[in-house]
């Protein structure tokens, strides 16, 4: 029994040492490091802003009790690193005379068993965070299904409902759906709606997976009139909701490369997809396939979020706080590209902030709208975002609005915009700046049972697609209100009557000037 | 050997020899299409047709899917569905040019390692080994929440110290493949403790018999299982080897693994039982992940850790339990109750071949529950949730008994995830569950009998 294992052990050896020997040569070829595991990135990983401590000068009086030390020990005594288990040079002092040699011995024995743990040592730590791959059903998550799996049909967007679009499994905003890039062609697309359902954000993990699904329940009014702006996006784009993507809830880095093909699919047709998770770690597969589409250090971003995201410290190299961080490092969005809005979490502290403006990201923190006050921050921002007409992704975090409207995402932060702010400045920034991408994360609907914050989140959607038809519709000076209403213009209260009544009847002469040429279009067709 | 004894082996042996036999012809008598269908299918070119005789088809269409689009496709449409399936069948599994093999880490990082215990030069509070109290009061009635309003111990030598018979401990994972939140499981039973108290079978305070302790959490990274797994082993066994009984507070059930590993790396592997209060078998066997709540049984049974015929599952229902996991579990010997076992029997009697399952195995025993076996009703919070289970009563009874019945190496609760439940009574349910071992241990130490009943709690005698 025993020598028909070792046989068929060493047969499977025979055959993995074959199979290796053939695939060898192409891995060296085609295969990055870091898409294997066995290289921990293509990227210098050390983070500028760690600072390494200066080391510490002994003073000479502590010098005799160290006699019993080795140089070793001395050295590493007087070591930066040392520096948060030993102190300052002072503190040193005090510790040590109170020390037996044994005790002195075993508290900086201490200190380098800490030192020697905390870091990655070869043969005793996993370089990695391994899958089977002897799995056969390894890509199973994310295997697309054949279209011969189902009737022919068409490309283009289908209706799932019964009577004109109604009826049916919801979508978002009843929208119609998509499911492969023919389709959007085929349907002249301008948005794409794709849920990402990740669920790897720490803090109140659930339910980010079940965000795409509430969104679709919730999500009727995405596309109906702005009463604000008179502009319903429905009747001006042509939007469909694109499925989910598939993600892998094990693991965010495994989620990232197929979520950024799903977003670069939308792209490359010249829809705009906007993203809904999930965690905001999706921020770095949205707008490095942006910049696939684009090219590097094509598009802005504006960041709208409590926390700054370009965190970086820890073994991981993606998850919902470090994103921006990985955008930078590999290159695909300047610093000074990266616009912030809304922060106020514990961090980034001085020295992020210092980082942060060396690198000239613009970042607007809730301590410049209590300064300068809201309609100031607001204007600068728009004009920040709106620089030489620029590509411009926008993501959006909800926790930087107040937890009193969303209180449902994994990290809320108090003190934040309001529901009147955030659906003005989305709108502004989706009619005034060109908008190629949008998403909106880190909504996890199970933690609120009133749907308030789903209900928030699709009007912060609505206020975005009411911004991209209005720029269709040319619609893209500052700050634009419809002049019918925002003022009754029945009396001259504000002193300005005539002016809301001549812009309404320009207006009506333009609607007129379109009515007539769409008529001579299609007449001639 | 009697009379009795004779006929029973041959009537195994019979019956055993019967159950292989569909084992041996069920992939050959698995699936043959009919001779019209066959014959619509020979046009096909010779990989596709073994494609689809071998029965490797069905893996991606069901077979009376299957049967129909041969029925109603053209040959053009057969070759373009089959080719489409031949397609996905080979990008399932790992190509090194295309997929990630593995999840790379930043490897630079100076911290690297979270889970690091304070060495004992360093710790900044010198004080003697032993658990202490966080309350300012001789009769406190609020104040840091602890499990069960115990003394708190930090290190083996508080255990060591303070004689502790179980030490409570949070592990706070979130990797649930349900929904999630159970990082929060250990701060809201804390938060709504009621473990410790009187039990109104034997009217005995647990508190009176033992000496228990909030033994805090032990680390986990939440992005990687694979990376908590050798420090909640390390630390488990470490606790096991002060021979206090670690009552364990999850986080998902991915840390049933560990846990249980952790256990034997004390005790010895196979050396005691395991008896799983579960929806979910958790015995998937092919997965791209190296671990996840769903393979934990699994994962135990093969590596040897637990004997397969010294594990009891009870509670078994939902999508997993499929006829291969059922297969799988009874070819390891697993003594598995489902819930169907349950409604057809009642769970008395499920309940009493449980028992005598138990009292054949091993006499000590790990019992971890999955708060997913219980009725949503009573535990909305469940992160694996499905309809149908059983009532909380009946699992703390099980449990009651069985940590009295036996000689507890490890318990464990998983899988509750509070942020789900705004009234908090899964939280309490949770704390029902833990406390329900509790007493067990208690009366057990007691010298009583498991079933034991205070005499004046049964009748008031007027």
């Amino acid at each position: 029994m025993r020598a028909c294992a070792t046989r068929t052990t060493f047969y499977k050896y025979l055959v993995l040492v074959v199979l290796l020997s053939c695939a060898l040569p192409t891995l060296a070829q085609d295969t990055r490091g870091h898409v294997l595991g066995t290289n921990a990135y293509p990227f210098d990983t050390v983070d500028p802003r760690e600072e390494i401590p200066l080391p510490i000068e002994l003073p000479e009086s502590v010098l005799p009790m160290l006699k019993s030390l080795s140089a070793q020990d001395i050295e590493l005594l007087k070591s930066g690193r040392a520096k948060q288990y030993t102190g300052g040079a002072d503190d040193i002092e005090k510790t040590i005379s109170a020390f037996t040699p044994d005790e002195l011995q075993a508290w900086v024995n201490a200190i380098r068993t800490v030192l020697e743990a905390s870091v990655y040592k070869e043969g005793r730590d996993l370089a990695n965070i391994p899958l089977n791959t002897d799995s056969k059903s390894f890509n199973a998550w994310r295997m697309l299904r054949p279209r011969s799996l189902d009737p022919e049909r068409e490309a283009g967007p289908i209706a799932l409902g019964r009577y004109a679009g109604f009826g049916g499994p919801q979508t978002f905003g009843n929208f119609p759906l998509a499911l492969s890039k023919e389709d959007l062609i085929a349907g002249e697309v301008d948005v794409a709606i794709l849920g990402a359902p990740l669920n790897m954000g720490s803090g109140w993990r659930d339910s980010g997976a079940r965000a795409t699904a509430e969104l679709r329940l919730h999500g009727r009014e995405m596309g109906f009139l702005d009463q604000y702006v008179q502009v319903a996006g429905s009747k001006v784009l042509k939007i469909v909701d694109y499925g989910d993507a598939a993600v892998d809830n094990l693991s965010t880095e495994r989620s990232m490369e197929h979520v950024r093909s799903l977003v670069r699919e939308i792209a490359e047709t010249g829809a705009v997809p906007m993203i809904v998770g999930g965690d905001h770690s999706l921020a770095y597969p949205n707008i490095a396939a942006l910049a696939d589409v684009y090219g590097k250090e094509k598009v802005s971003v504006i960041h709208f979020d409590s926390h700054y995201d370009a965190w970086w410290g820890g073994p991981h190299l993606i998850s919902h706080g470090l994103p921006v961080y990985r955008l930078l490092l590999e290159g695909h969005v300047r610093a000074a590209d990266y616009i912030q809005m809304g922060l106020r979490s514990a961090g980034p502290d001085k020295a992020a902030f210092k980082w942060m403006r060396e690198q000239g990201m613009r970042y607007h923190t809730m301590a410049e709208i209590e300064r300068r006050g809201w309609e100031a921050v607001i204007d600068r921002v728009v004009a920040e975002a709106s620089e030489e007409g620029r590509k411009l992704h926008i993501s959006f975090d909800i926790d930087v609005i107040d937890p009193a409207f969303t209180v449902a995402t994994g990290t809320p932060v108090p003190g934040g915009l309001d529901m009147r702010e955030s659906i003005a400045i989305v709108r502004r920034l989706c009619s005034e700046a060109n908008v190629v991408g949008f998403d909106l994360v880190e909504l996890h609907p199970a933690l609120d049972p009133t749907y308030r914050t789903t209900q928030n989140s699709v009007y912060i959607i609505k206020a975005c697609i009411t911004g991209l038809a209005m720029r269709k519709e040319g619609l893209t000076e500052k700050h634009y209100l419809s002049p019918v209403s925002s003022e009754h213009a029945v009396d001259n209260y504000y002193g300005d009557q005539q002016k809301y009544l001549d812009a309404t009847a320009a207006e009506e002469v333009k609607e007129e000037e379109k009515k007539k040429m769409k008529k001579n279009d299609e007449e001639e067709q | 050997m009697n009379a009795r004894t004779i006929w029973n082996r041959l009537w195994v042996t019979i019956t055993f020899i019967f159950m292989l036999i569909p084992l041996a012809v069920s992939h050959a008598t698995q699936w043959s299409l009919s001779e019209a269908l066959a014959d619509k299918i020979s046009g096909l070119v010779p990989q596709q047709q073994a494609f689809i005789v071998s029965g490797e088809v069905l893996n991606f269409l069901p077979k009376r899917q299957l049967i129909h689009e041969i029925e109603t496709r053209d040959i053009a449409g057969i070759q373009a569905l089959v080719n489409d399936l031949m397609i996905v069948a080979a990008r399932m599994t790992y190509d090194p040019t295309r997929d990630m093999g593995a999840m790379p880490l930043n490897l630079t990082n100076t911290s690297f390692h979270r889970d690091i215990v304070t060495p004992a030069p360093l710790r900044k509070m010198q004080r003697e080994d032993g658990p202490f109290s966080t309350n300012r009061y001789m009769f406190p009635t609020s104040g840091i929440s602890t499990f069960a309003g115990a003394k708190i111990a930090i290190y083996p030598e508080d255990l060591v110290a303070g004689n502790v018979d179980v030490a409570i401990i949070g592990i706070p994972s979130d990797m649930s493949s349900g929904r999630r939140n159970a990082e929060y499981g250990p701060r809201y039973m804390r938060a709504m403790n009621t473990i410790a108290t009187r039990d109104i079978q034997s009217l005995l305070d647990p508190m009176d018999v033992l000496s228990v302790v909030d033994y805090g959490d032990f680390y986990v990274d939440n992005m990687s299982s694979e990376r908590s797994v050798d420090h909640i082993t390390a630390m488990v066994a470490e606790t096991a080897s002060t021979n206090a009984i670690p009552m364990m507070v999850g986080g998902d059930t991915s840390i049933l693994y560990p846990a249980v590993k952790g256990i034997a790396r004390f005790k010895g592997e196979k050396t005691f039982g395991l008896v799983h209060f579960t929806a979910h078998p958790d015995a998937q066997r092919q997965a791209a992940h190296t671990i996840s709540d769903t393979q934990s049984v699994f994962k135990l049974i093969n590596e040897g850790i637990v004997d397969g015929n010294d594990v009891v599952q009870i509670g078994l229902r939902g999508q997993a339990v499929d006829v291969e996991t059922l297969k799988w579990l009874g070819a390891q010997g697993v003594h598995y109750h489902t819930m169907a076992e349950v409604n057809k029997r009642g769970y008395a009697r499920v309940l009493k071949r449980v028992k005598k399952e138990v009292k054949k195995g091993s006499e000590k025993i790990f019992v971890s529950i999955d708060v997913s076996v219980i009725e949503p009703t009573e535990m909305v919070s469940a992160g694996r949730i499905v309809s149908n289970g059983l009532k909380l009563q009946q699992v703390t009874e099980a449990i009651r008994y069985l940590c009295a019945a036996k000689d507890i190496v490890g318990f464990e609760i998983t899988d509750m995830s509070p942020m789900l439940d705004y009234s908090r009574l899964s939280a309490v349910n949770a704390n029902a569950v833990l406390n329900a071992c509790l007493v067990g241990v208690a009366v057990r130490k007691a010298g009583l009998k498991a079933d034991y009943v205070h005499p004046l709690a049964l009748n008031h005698g007027n």
